[in-house]
């Protein structure tokens, strides 16, 4: 995954109505960029049938 | 006895004390707002010091005991609790101007429960904002490390790690979602429980992360942690994701015995070139696991493949459920959140859902890796962080991609039971010398769900096999 520069950021924010301040968004692009990076990096095996519910208490839990 | 004798005191040995009528509950509170007085100025533990509504419940509590009437274990124990756990009429602030004059009608059902057993709240304890980031971003101040007041306390629940380290409640009430018990129960040299998702009610507790979010008591002694959980612990139907588990009586279940128990030492969290464990911590662990080895238990060593991962996908999750709480803020009110909150919140608001889902399948992979194992094991053990307390940076700010990097892998030691959502403890395992200062080390232990009373018996054992909770930071 490219990293996402601050323009590109200050773009996603305006779509969920978010002005991003200038003393903010270089902060906002280490912290965005690197929760991003870390995740796309993250190749686990049939992760794609994985539901992602494990908050649901099991019976027997 | 003098009031350094009293404070110095245990809450489970001061309970016992003020019922068989040896010290009255005035007498305890007055020493307690004695000690805030003599030290609160230098660690800032305390936001809101309830001294006069204290001192009136200890006079009801005297009058109370002296009849014969036993509200409960904590009768008279005066117990401090961060702040963003409703209290009625109490300013319950979570540590942000934009609460800092919200008053709840309503306690939280685990303030309830504290009063329901007996124990007279002494006030509300500092935190980070909003439970998110560093001592820097609360709007009360930052809350120093008793051990060396240049060091981080433990987030995100700073105040209470910091008020019952430095003798100034008997015991307290933590949040955690990512490690935000373990955290501070591990840098100021106590015990701090993570209870099972499930068995402590959140109702009345102002949220940081819906699907993450647990109650948990920060304590001195084990003994201490188990009668304080056992207040705030069972079912309550004010919160929807609350199982009917049966309470044990914890403090009866500290026998002790843990011979044949079967202890599962997590490989990766102590092999320094996976993600950086430091010696002192590394050693301090595997002392631990050699004291319990002599106790009788079966220490094993396991490798859990996932546990490295398990800090970006719980600090993603917690990012976006923690923005989606409030969203107009951020967009009404910007100026009033701490820079670094701010960051966070907009971080939060910006993750793609695919994104979050990827972290909720991997919280599943890695909840599925934990459980297995916990088939094999009575519990696991691993270091409660990577290194002892580290010096705090009071400039706002992220500083690098990379240091927001490691950030997430760091999470990762307390994110990982997070992610389980079984009960997991953080307890002193010695010491290490920073200048002229002690720091204290912490292991962590972690349980099946709802096997609170087990994970709690084993640090037990621990506890009663060493000296570490007798040391005192010196203020």
């Amino acid at each position: 995954m490219s990293e996402l520069n601050e323009d590109e950021i200050r773009g996603l924010a305006k779509a969920v109505n978010i002005e991003i301040q200038d003393s903010d968004i270089t902060d906002i692009s280490y912290s965005l960029n690197a929760m991003l990076e870390a995740i796309d990096s993250l190749n686990l095996e049939d992760i794609n049938a994985v539901e992602p519910l494990p908050i649901i208490l099991q019976k027997g839990d | 006895m003098s009031d350094q004798e009293l404070i110095f005191m245990s809450a489970a040995d001061l309970a016992t004390k003020i019922k068989e009528k040896q010290i009255s509950p005035v007498e305890a509170v007055k020493a307690y707002l004695d000690r805030i007085t003599e030290v609160d100025s230098k660690i800032n533990a305390y936001i809101t010091v309830l001294a006069d509504q204290a001192l009136a419940e200890a006079q009801q509590a005297e009058i109370d005991i002296n009849a014969g009437l036993i509200k409960g274990p904590l009768h008279g124990v005066p117990v401090g609790v961060k702040d963003q756990i409703y209290t009625k009429g109490v300013r319950t602030s979570s540590g942000s101007k934009i609460r800092s004059d919200f008053v709840p009608g309503f306690d939280a059902t685990v303030v309830a429960g504290l009063k329901r057993s007996g124990a007279i709240i002494l006030g509300k304890l500092n935190m980070t904002e909003f439970a998110m980031g560093d001592p820097i971003t609360s709007a009360f101040g930052v809350t120093h490390n008793p051990w060396d007041l240049t060091r981080n306390p433990g987030t995100s629940s700073t105040g209470s790690g910091a008020a019952t380290a430095s003798f100034m409640c008997a015991t307290s009430l933590g949040e955690d979602t990512g490690g935000s018990v373990r955290g501070p129960a591990s840098n100021c040299g106590l015990v701090g429980i993570r209870p099972s998702w499930g068995r402590v009610s959140r109702y009345g507790v102002e949220g940081a992360s819906w699907s993450l979010d647990t109650i948990g008591p920060i304590s001195r002694t084990v003994e201490d942690c188990a009668l304080t959980l056992r207040a705030i612990a069972g079912f309550d139907h004010k919160d929807q994701y609350m199982k009917d588990v049966p309470v044990p009586d914890y403090c009866a279940a500290l026998t002790g015995d843990i011979k044949g128990a079967k202890i599962g030492v997590v490989k990766e969290f102590l092999d320094p070139d996976v993600i950086g464990v430091t010696k002192p911590v590394r050693q301090g662990v595997l002392q631990a696991t050699e004291v319990l080895a002599t106790l009788g238990a079966e220490v094993e060593e396991i490798s859990l493949p996932l546990a490295p991962v398990a800090g970006v996908a719980s600090r993603i999750i917690s990012a976006v459920e923690r923005s989606s709480l409030h969203p107009e803020w951020l967009r009404n009110r910007p100026n009033e959140f701490h820079h670094n909150t701010r960051v966070a919140f907009t971080t939060g608001e910006l993750i793609p859902s695919q994104v979050y889902y990827k972290a909720q399948k991997i919280r599943t992979l890695v909840r599925k890796q934990a459980l297995e194992a916990l088939e094999l094991f009575d519990v696991l053990v691993m270091p409660g962080a990577s290194e002892p307390a580290t010096v705090m940076n009071l400039e706002p700010g992220i500083r690098s991609k990379e240091a927001a990097a490691r950030a997430l892998t760091e999470a990762s030691y307390r994110g990982f039971f997070s992610l389980v959502s079984g009960p997991a403890l953080s307890i002193c395992c010695g010491y290490t010398a920073e200048g002229n200062n002690k720091l204290p080390l912490a292991i962590q232990i972690a349980g099946r769900p709802f096997d609170e009373a087990r994970v709690m018996n084993v640090a037990y054992a621990y506890e009663q096999n060493t000296n570490w909770h007798l040391e005192r930071p010196s203020l």
